[in-house]
């Protein structure tokens, strides 16, 4: 038999074992709780498609053709109300703190039923993700406690992410191509701030965020290593929201254009600025830039691997609902052969777009940002603890700005192994795109076996085939997702090959 | 393709393109919506007449009916043309197409000559149909009842192509008592006919539909009872190759749109054109799309040269150039990214009507399965 040595040489080899798989390796890991917790999760999004997103969905579509101004308010408060624009923000900051991969199995619950609904809600922690994995604890308090506040007073406070420009779409998202790009969004330092121009664009959920989560640049030229992320305030001077787009799905969640006119964002809601960053980190600028983006990117694209599996899904669902009900030559259609493989088609479909997110989640949760708070005693502590523990030491210490943000940044920006960081950002992208694709292949199958039925608003599986196309576009296109995977998780294996070279 | 193989339908090619460039291109944003309005009427109208005067709705119509008296091939190149610029109009001159040969197909030669000739609007000219569906596969059918000399309709019919514009349609119904079905020609000004408000649908949305309920109309038996089905099929089999062409045109249009943005948009310091993978993407987009191109002309000749097993060939090319369309429209979008996913751009609308295209004349898989059993057979 192998000796331990070579057992150990052989697994590590390319591919190394224990990144393939990763499932057998964490899962005994998890701790028991956390199954519970995601489970009651789960059960929440359940509750809220019978009681809210079902009997909504498609009249909510229908408003958003008739008047496409339309904004989602009432939505939003219900969410609000249900308590959802906090259940994944940190304790410590006055959220619920539920553990961040259950966001995945939520999504793709809501988004079972309707994806824009799901974006409604979940966009809001991409603007989280985009504050947090700064590591500014004062303004993530800051910021935090308006959304806490806003869920007490049934004022929801949400917020947004901008980072594509009318002229950069896939160069923001990837830090190889952003110094080749046409950047605009100018930021130049004042007395006491920074002052803005320039224009995002399709930011979602744009204009009925409270807070939007700016990325701008002192240096367009360079802008990989010049880097500003600021808060910004809905209400700024010089701040203004251009047209609503008119989308062809998701119609219920605005895609938005933002306008900076010589708008001060003071000192205090910039969270991210390569001098300031010099303090307390050895790393280059542009590696804290890329390291950010990298963090943001691996907690979001497994997500929308989940929206993805849950077009997938939606469209099963509603072919499996007319297989049961229709007939084909006076016999159930459910019985005939090729409608029963065309459905284990659809289901495995659904069930590998899951397996991909689920491994993207372990990634993060052994390998990336939320390492820490899956070792089990760090777990359970913060789920046990008693608030006035989080209130009265927690919160303190972190928001201590020097103690905090150098924790903060500690753990986020110096915290992880490049290889660890690869393993998340690959497999975040090959979340992303295999779930989307899948998602719209399911539609594709559904409509195919549905016909007429499939055409029609009122049955449901048209808009899925309108939503599910957005997913293949944002938070990267699936040609950036595909050569981020190559790029962190083959290119190790070819030593001659470039990226982003033709 | 199709002209460039048969150059006698050049002229009529130079007056489609015009027409498609100069009366559709510029409306084309404005008429593909929801919810119809009071405005809708006139829309229609005024489009339709166009078509109409311009003898669009009678190409396969023989002469003696007062119709062009073309054949697949001027069809196929019209709807092709048409269907790059707005599909919609490609399904009003389809289903006109349609329900004229399911009339002579059921040998109802006093009928079309009385209809046709007689026609002073076009809402006289076009006959209405429920071009989605087989109606073979329909579990319930409207039920005809004999009542003297003619027959009365009650019950429910999904899904009538331009139903609430029109003054006549072809309607699929069971005579109780008979095995298959029948077709019947029903007024639809009738009293005794009910029509739902437009559906709102996945595409094609110049064109309106409508579900409608028969309360006891009178209907004129077209053909024999129970004969139906063969009247489908005869007809539906040279037009199955119609739908292909339909489909063949929104990936030309997809297919040129993308071009242009990829030589317009750049990232990455250079116009997208040169990243190697929009390349691909655009290079699969044209191997499907020319090849569909082809596929479709020679269909088109095949069945004029009345070679053996053409109906295989007219129903196997549109099932493989509707996977190909629905394929072409998804990276259709993809390469304008964000943009090709917005209303002010003309990809979401393709990525929409292929796939209501698709659904033309039944579900896939089952016409898939007739293909196989008239293989079989
Ligand atoms: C509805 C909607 C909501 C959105 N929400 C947000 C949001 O909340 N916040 C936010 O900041 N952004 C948001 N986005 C923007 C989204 O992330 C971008 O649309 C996306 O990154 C693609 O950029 P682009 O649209 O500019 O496409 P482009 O980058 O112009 O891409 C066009 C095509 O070129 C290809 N391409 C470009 N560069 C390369 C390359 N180097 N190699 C190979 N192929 C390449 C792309 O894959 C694509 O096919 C949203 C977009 C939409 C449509």
């Amino acid at each position: 038999m192998l000796t331990r040595s070579q057992v150990k040489s052989f697994i590590s080899r390319y591919p190394d074992f224990r990144d393939e798989v990763l499932s057998i390796h964490y899962a005994p890991r998890m701790p028991k709780a956390m199954v519970k917790e995601t489970q009651k999760i789960v059960a929440l999004a359940r509750k809220f498609n019978d009681e809210i997103a079902r009997p909504l969905f498609l009249e909510l579509d229908r408003k958003t053709h008739e008047n496409p101004e339309f904004l989602p308010w009432d939505l939003v408060k219900k969410a609000n109300e249900w308590g959802f624009y906090t259940m994944w923000m940190p304790k410590v900051f006055g959220g619920k703190g539920y553990n961040m991969p259950s966001i995945a199995y939520f999504s793709e619950e809501i988004g079972s039923v309707c994806l824009g609904i799901a974006n409604v809600i979940g966009v809001h922690y991409l603007g989280v993700a985009g504050l947090m994995m700064a590591g500014n604890t004062r303004v993530i308090k800051k910021v935090m406690n308006d959304v806490v506040q806003g869920e007490k007073t049934g004022d929801p406070c949400l917020i947004a992410l901008a980072i594509t420009e009318p002229m950069a779409g896939t160069d923001v998202e990837e830090i190889e191509l952003e110094d080749r790009g046409k950047i605009t969004c100018h930021v130049r330092k004042v007395k006491g701030g920074y002052i803005v121009n320039g224009t995002k664009i399709f930011i979602s959920m744009g204009r009925l965020s409270k807070w939007t989560v700016l990325y701008g640049y002192t240096n367009l030229k360079k802008s990989s290593e010049n880097t500003v992320v600021m808060m910004v305030k809905q209400g700024m001077k010089g701040f203004t929201y251009g047209t609503h787009e008119n989308k062809m799905g998701q119609r219920i969640c605005t895609a938005d254009v933002l306008n900076f006119e010589d708008c001060f964002v003071p000192d205090e809601l910039v969270i991210l600025d390569p001098e300031r960053a010099k303090g307390f980190t050895k790393q280059k600028s542009r590696d804290v830039k890329m390291r950010h983006l990298d963090y943001v990117l691996s907690l979001s694209r497994p997500v929308v691997g989940s929206f993805g599996t849950s077009a997938a899904r939606g469209a099963f669902e509603a072919a499996l609902r007319f297989a049961n009900e229709a007939e084909i030559d006076g016999k159930p259609m459910i019985s005939y052969e090729w409608v029963q493989c065309r459905l284990a088609e659809m289901y495995s479909n659904v069930r590998l777009g899951r397996l991909a997110y689920a491994e993207a989640n372990l990634a993060n949760q052994h390998r990336g940002v939320y390492n820490i708070l899956q070792m089990k005693p760090i777990y359970y502590y913060l789920k046990y603890l008693p608030l006035a523990f989080f209130n009265n030491v927690l919160s303190p210490l972190l928001t201590n700005r020097s103690i905090g943000t150098w924790l903060m940044s500690k753990w986020y920006l110096d915290g992880q192994k490049p290889e660890d960081q690869h393993l998340c950002t690959g497999l975040g992208s090959l979340a992303k795109f295999n779930g989307t694709d899948i998602g719209v292949k399911n539609c594709q199958i559904a409509l195919e076996l549905m016909g007429q039925t499939g055409m029609r608003h009122e049955n449901g599986m048209e808009k899925i085939l309108r939503d599910a196309k957005l997913l293949q576009i944002y938070e990267g296109t699936n040609q950036l997702n595909r050569i981020n995977v190559f790029k962190s998780l083959i290119a190790p294996a070819c030593p001659k090959a470039k990226i982003f070279e033709e | 393709m199709i002209t460039a193989l048969n150059k006698d339908l050049k002229p009529f090619e130079d007056l489609i393109t015009e027409f498609a460039r100069e009366e559709l291109k510029p409306h084309v944003e404005k008429n593909d919506r929801y919810p119809y309005d009071s405005r809708d009427a006139e829309i229609i109208e005024s489009n339709f007449r166009k078509i109409y005067d311009l003898g669009f709705l009678g190409i396969m119509l023989p002469e003696e009916y007062n119709g062009i008296g073309q054949g697949i091939s001027a069809l196929c190149m019209m709807l092709g043309h048409v269907a790059e610029v707005d599909a919609s109009y490609s399904l009003i001159i389809f289903t006109s197409s349609l329900s004229q040969e399911v009339i002579l197909a059921a040998g109802a030669d006093k009928t079309a000559k009385k209809l046709f000739p007689q026609a002073k609007t076009a809402q006289d000219y076009f006959i209405s149909f429920p071009s989605f569906t087989n109606p073979g596969q329909v579990v319930t059918l409207p039920q005809a009842a004999i009542s003297g000399k003619d027959y009365k309709l009650t019950g429910n019919l999904d899904y009538l192509v331009l139903g609430n514009f029109t003054n006549w349609a072809v309607i699929p119904a069971k005579v109780s008592g008979k095995q298959g079905y029948s077709f019947f020609l029903v007024d639809l000004k009738d009293k005794a006919v009910r029509k739902s408000a437009p559906i709102f649908s996945l595409g094609l949305h110049a064109c309106p539909i409508v579900d409608i309920t028969f309360d006891g109309v009178n209907a004129q038996l077209l053909g024999e009872e129970g004969e139906g089905e063969k009247y489908f099929n005869k007809a539906s089999k040279v037009l199955h190759v119609a739908t292909a062409a339909i489909s063949s045109g929104i990936m030309k249009g997809s297919l040129k749109e993308a071009m242009d943005y990829a030589k317009e948009r750049e990232q990455g310091g250079w116009t997208i054109v040169n990243w190697s993978e929009v390349r691909m993407i655009l290079a699969n987009m044209t191997v499907k799309s020319k090849a569909v191109d082809m596929c479709v002309a020679g269909t088109c000749q095949g069945i004029e040269a009345g070679i053996p097993d053409w109906g295989v060939y007219s129903m196997a090319a549109a099932i493989h150039v509707h996977e190909m369309a629905c394929e072409v429209v998804t990276d259709g979008i993809q390469v304008l990214g964000g943009n090709g996913y917005m209303k002010d751009y003309g990809q979401e609308k393709r990525y929409r009507d292929a796939r209501q295209v698709q659904a033309l004349l039944g579900l896939v898989p089952l016409r898939k399965l007739s293909l196989i059993r008239e293989i079989s057979a």
